[in-house]
């Protein structure tokens, strides 16, 4: 090969490793930023006065005076358009007495032409009876056919209307003077601005799946809500909500920590993940309280006490198979041993999940353990046991406390581990629905966690679009956990090396 | 100092007894904590294998591996896991071939190209890319990757292209170019020659992307979750694993032979590939198991973006099709079984668990064997 | 090294009262033999070690002069596949028998290392780590000793405004004296110190001879070094060793004056080593 194509070649392999290194840069760039974007949006957003409304009334938060006067406006903002559909609605009854008056006068007036027919038939007039029994049927079709006009003039006004009744409902909540649903979510309208301009859409224009192409797939058609309304008393009445919403919702910038710390109503739909990250939390601390113990005396016993020999290497054998173990593996083993065989509790519970954890985060940390006992100078050991101490007081005294910080990044980061494993959890400890667990409850209750709930709200929830906020609030709240354990081990090891080399 | 009345280095039996028993319960202590471990793994395979064997003997082995009809709700219940395995095979092989080239060259890159305070960058990337929880990568690949997929399916398909196979087309182009001008040493002058076959090659080239990547924009995904997006969401999962190991076996190659290589003027591209990676081969064959392993055993990944059809795609490339992989079975279908313990429902689910066991066990095995070889070879 | 320490250091060794044969024995090894695996590191030694006199070993790298040294406070027990044949007798006990308290041998016979290996605390607690281990708890009777450990290792001077401050912080000879310190602290009969300067600057290591000379007249001392004119300037006898072989043990002076042993004038006069 000619030098300039080795030299060429040389630069493109360079150019390969840089380019995966970038790819690697990129990908997690593009799985970060919408988590990290949208999942923000569920604390930082545009909430509506049906936000302040919920939280008030569902969390006793805010200021009821200061919102009581906001709503007094609300209400007069929304008024003239519940006004119009009032208004509709006795146009509409109007109009059908109206046709219905019409239509019994035909009925009575030919009742009136029957028994006047039956009079002239009976006076032998037979042709004047005939003249009016024609007449009587002619009525008598005319009036059926406004029957009929009748029942399609309310199809064609109720359902529409029932249809935009509805989606004003889902937009502002029930309309004032209406029953109270039973269903929270239906107490409420948009509490998100982002929410109310798609739900405002949803009201301005009804969607069709066109599906006359029998090749392609179908096509989504919409058309203006407007023209089911128009020449009535609603036709102004789109253009008005799509010109005073801001003046019906309020939109105001709503910075709502509180996500992290509130309960959820109605499953989710309202409300904040407290019972998730509480979960997460036991869940976390409870594998740590089972791992850690086992996990640094094994690497105590591996690095202090062990000789190497066929026992101990049988010993890390077993150690790596138990970190080559697929974790939904872990899954099944946590549900037949703990559960089915030694009963720790009678349901799935977090105790169950913690145990199933900690055998999952173990050889994590006894290895890094090990690592960092391994680190420690042999001279520190030597000047304890030169000062006749034995050897479980050297190791407790003077190699423990050096090897501490790199003991505590081994655990760190097995916890960012623990508290992001889903498998493991899903037969052992998860539900999709619960309250936060008091501290003596995890020994016999199931939690729900952000793991297990964060893929339950994405995929079997009733209303999976309508809470994309909240789906991403708790992946954004999980990766943020799990990251801010690691950036700190990261930042830990930093200062261990820069201890050691300085 | 003699005055102090100094302690007696002997010790009386009872005390020397006492001491021995002591250190003796410490120790057995110390190694019963210790050999936690062993019974982990021992309680998995035995509490695996337990529930597993009754639908062996319920069912046999035929229909399980090589039928195709999985309908363990049905009447009568079907258990042909034939395209459940095929599945898994098929998605872990996806994820091989994101996770390898990428993960291998980061990995040279890491080791050989990138000055010290660069490398201190990126190896935070590495770790943040390990740490996200797989949920979350579950969660992107279902609700921003796959409807992008569904949407825009022909489009990524043929930037794809053009990403992957540019690259590669550029350095053939340049390579069989070069062979071309050794061929025709003498017969033109090689200024002429390279003014011919590069443009000629390179056109080839322009227009094979070009008309690839045309045929492919007009493909049309019909589900978004699919065989495709899984193996690249598992491919990125497991290129941590891939660049951490395989970075250590080529650091472990040593400065020595490097400079061996570099003072026979060779240049690094050379070194690297006839030199460096032949010698530390095994430690990256270790990585390259332990990347399968990490794929084969994600769970949520796939649970959520494969499309769980227990069908073997056709043709059986496609990998626009949904699949289905033995541990979203097992999750997905252990929630119903759970009620029917003792069924045959419930306890193919251990079956399938025990056969991810049994392969995770082997290939733990393997890399373990490979890397203690390598570090003989090496002499550490 | 620089010329004028060594001078002046060896006019201290000259002026220093004549010990023409070994007083009373403190430690004796009897046909001592220490093995690594099949290696016989230490072979066969016989020597008889002098009560609060100061014994230096010498010898070429790897001579098993280090090992020997280690075997008197048994710190070889660490490294695994060791094993002894012969006696080491101190205190009329073979420290190898099987009753032997380890840990009371380790706190009778202190020992100074190579580096100098201060624990990451304070200075306090590195001085008071053998006390406590000993059962002292008491605040006053800690702080008496540590105090009395640091004037005796020439440091307290330096240090007695800092006690709290992180060892680590110190420079090397002063982590040095305050690893004798600590080794004070424990109340030991004899200190084995293995190269105790190897790793000091020239000043530094001048500070450490002097307190080896004051230190003597409490404690009897035994350092290894490699450096022949340490041996001379602060030793009253020396051995030297070779391949693990005793060859030749008696009054410092003699012998680097008037060596017995062929061998051993080869080695300090410079011929090999």
């Amino acid at each position: 090969m000619r030098l300039e194509t080795r030299k060429l070649l040389d630069k493109a392999f360079s150019g390969l490793g840089l380019i995966a290194i970038a790819v690697m840069g990129i990908a997690l760039l593009l799985i970060l930023t919408p988590i990290v974007w949208r999942g923000s949006k569920a604390f930082v957003f545009k909430g509506t006065i049906e936000h302040r409304r919920v939280m008030l009334e569902q969390f006793d938060r805010g200021n009821p005076d200061k919102f009581t006067r906001e709503y007094t406006e609300i209400t007069a903002a929304r008024a003239p358009i519940y006004k119009m559909m009032e208004d509709f609605e006795a146009e509409t009854i109007a109009q059908i007495s109206s046709m219905e008056s019409q239509m019994d006068a035909k009925k009575d007036r030919a009742k009136e032409l029957k028994t006047a027919a039956r009079a002239l038939k009976s006076d032998g007039k037979a042709d004047e009876a005939d003249q009016l029994e024609a007449e009587e049927d002619r009525l008598k079709d005319e009036a059926k056919e406004l029957k009929s006009r009748i029942k399609e003039f309310k199809t064609a006004r109720t359902e529409p209307y029932d249809a935009l009744h509805e989606a004003i409902r889902e937009l502002l909540g029930p309309m004032p003077g209406q029953r109270t649903p039973v269903l929270l979510r239906q107490q409420y309208g948009q509490t998100r601005w982002d929410r109310t301009l798609v739900k405002l859409h949803e009201v301005l224009y009804t969607e069709e799946w066109d599906y006359s192409n029998a090749d392609a797939m179908g096509v989504l058609v919409e058309t203006p809500r407007v023209k089911q309304f128009k020449g009535t008393r609603l036709e102004p009445f789109f253009q008005y909500l799509e010109e005073h919403i801001e003046e019906m919702m309020r939109p105001k910038t709503t910075f709502y920590w509180q996500f992290i710390t509130d309960k959820s109503k109605d499953s989710h739909i309202f409300g904040g993940i407290w019972p998730e990250v509480l979960g997460t939390i036991y869940l976390t601390l409870g594998a740590m309280i089972f791992a850690i113990p086992m996990g640094v005396i094994a690497a105590i016993y591996l690095c202090e006490y062990a000789k190497e020999g066929r026992v101990i290497s049988f010993l890390r054998i077993c150690i790596s198979t138990l970190a080559g173990v697929p974790s939904i593996v872990f899954g099944l083993f946590g549900l037949a041993f703990f559960l089915n065989t030694i009963q720790v509790s009678d349901s799935k519970s977090v105790l169950a999940g913690s145990l199933t954890l900690s055998l999952l985060v173990l050889p994590t940390i006894i290895r890094s353990s090990e690592e960092a006992i391994l680190a420690v100078p042999r001279a520190y050991k030597e000047a304890a046991l030169g000062l006749g101490a034995g050897r479980w007081h050297t190791v407790m005294t003077v190699i423990l406390p050096a090897a501490l910080p790199g003991i505590l990044t081994g655990i760190v980061i097995s916890m960012g581990r623990a508290a992001g494993e889903t498998a493991p959890i899903i037969f052992t400890a998860a539900v999709s629905v619960g309250a936060p667990l008091k501290i003596w409850e995890t020994l016999s209750q199931p939690t729900p966690a952000l793991p297990w709930n964060i893929y339950n709200l994405c995929t079997e929830h009733e209303a999976v679009d309508e809470i994309r906020h909240v789906q991403y609030g708790m992946v954004f709240t999980l990766v943020a956990i799990v990251l801010l354990l690691n950036l700190f081990a990261i930042l830990m090891r930093a200062r261990i090396s820069k201890k050691l080399r300085g | 100092m003699s005055e102090k009345a100094n302690t007696s280095l002997i010790m009386s039996d009872a005390a020397s007894r006492n001491q021995r028993i002591a250190n003796l319960l410490g120790r057995a202590f110390l190694f019963l904590i210790t050999s936690l471990s062993t019974f982990a793994v021992f309680f998995i395979f035995y509490f695996i294998l337990k529930d597993a064997i009754p639908f062996f003997k319920l069912e046999g082995f035929k229909e399980f591996f090589t039928t195709a009809r999985w309908y363990p709700s049905g009447s009568p219940a079907e258990f042909g896991a034939l395209p459940i395995f095929l599945g898994t095979g098929l998605v872990t092989l996806g994820a091989i071939l994101v996770a390898v080239p990428l993960g291998i060259a980061a990995s040279v890159c890491l080791s050989d190209l990138l000055p010290f305070h660069i490398r201190q960058i990126v190896k935070p990337v590495i770790e943040i890319l390990a740490a996200i929880p797989s949920v979350a990568y579950g969660f992107f690949a279902l609700v921003v990757f796959a409807p992008l997929l569904q949407n825009h399916g022909g489009a990524i398909l043929s930037a794809g292209v053009w990403i992957v196979l540019g690259p590669i087309l550029a350095l053939i182009v340049v390579v069989s170019g070069d062979l071309t001008l050794d061929k025709l040493r003498g017969k033109i002058s090689p200024k002429a020659g390279a003014a011919i076959v590069f443009p000629i090659l390179g056109t080839l080239a322009i227009a094979l992307l070009y008309s690839l990547s045309s045929r492919l924009s007009g493909v049309e995904i019909s589900s978004g979750t699919n065989a495709l997006n899984v193996s690249i969401i598992l491919g990125i999962m497991a290129l941590p694993t891939v660049v951490s190991v395989s970075e250590d076996a080529l650091q472990a190659a040593g400065r020595e032979l490097r400079e061996g290589s570099y003072a026979l003027g060779a240049t690094r591209a050379e070194t690297i590939i006839k030199t460096i990676i032949p010698a530390s081969i095994s430690g990256i064959l270790a990585a390259v198991i332990l990347g399968v392993m990490r794929a084969i055993g994600e769970t949520m990944v796939v649970w959520m973006a494969s499309g769980n059809a227990a069908r073997i795609p056709e043709p059986i490339y496609n990998v626009l099709q949904p699949i289905r992989t033995l541990t979203a079975t097992i999750a997905g279908d252990m929630g119903e079984a759970d009620h029917v313990t003792g069924s045959s429902r419930f306890h193919v689910l251990f079956a399938m668990a025990f056969c991810l066991l049994a392969f995770s066990f082997i290939m733990n095995l393997a890399s373990e064997i490979i890397v203690k070889r390598s570090r003989k070879k090496l002499g550490k | 090294m620089s010329e004028e320490i060594t001078l002046k250091k060896i006019d201290t060794f000259a002026q220093r009262d004549e010990v023409t044969s070994p007083t009373e024995t403190h430690i004796e090894a009897k046909d001592f033999s220490l093995y690594y695996g099949d290696f016989e590191a230490v072979r066969k030694v016989s020597m008889k070690i002098p009560k609060r006199k100061v014994t230096a070993m010498i010898g070429p790298s790897g001579c098993g002069k280090s090992t020997l040294l280690r075997s008197i406070n048994r710190m070889n027990d660490l490294i695994p596949s060791t094993s002894a044949s012969g006696e080491m007798i101190f205190d009329g006990h073979n420290i190898y028998a099987r009753n032997i308290d380890v840990v009371t041998l380790r706190a009778r016979v202190g020992m100074v290392f190579q580096k100098p290996n201060v624990f990451p605390k304070s200075i306090f607690d590195n001085v008071a780590y053998g006390p406590r281990l000993q059962g002292i708890k008491n605040k006053q009777e800690l702080s008496e000793i540590v105090e009395q450990s640091l004037r005796q290792a020439a440091i307290w001077d330096e240090v007695k405004d800092r006690l709290q401050a992180n060892a680590l912080g110190m420079s090397g000879g002063q982590q040095q004296r305050l690893c004798i310190a600590r080794a004070l602290a424990i109340k030991p009969e004899i200190l084995l110190m293995d190269e105790p300067t190897s790793a000091l600057d020239p000043k530094a290591t001048a500070k450490i001879e002097d307190l080896i000379g004051e230190l003597r007249k409490q404690y009897t001392i035994i350092i290894v070094t490699h450096n022949m004119q340490q041996a001379a300037r602060v030793s009253d006898f020396t051995a030297f060793m070779y391949e693990g072989v005793l060859i030749e043990f008696g009054n410092t002076k003699q012998l680097f004056t008037n060596p017995e042993n062929p061998q051993t004038e080869n080695y300090i006069t410079g011929r090999f080593g």
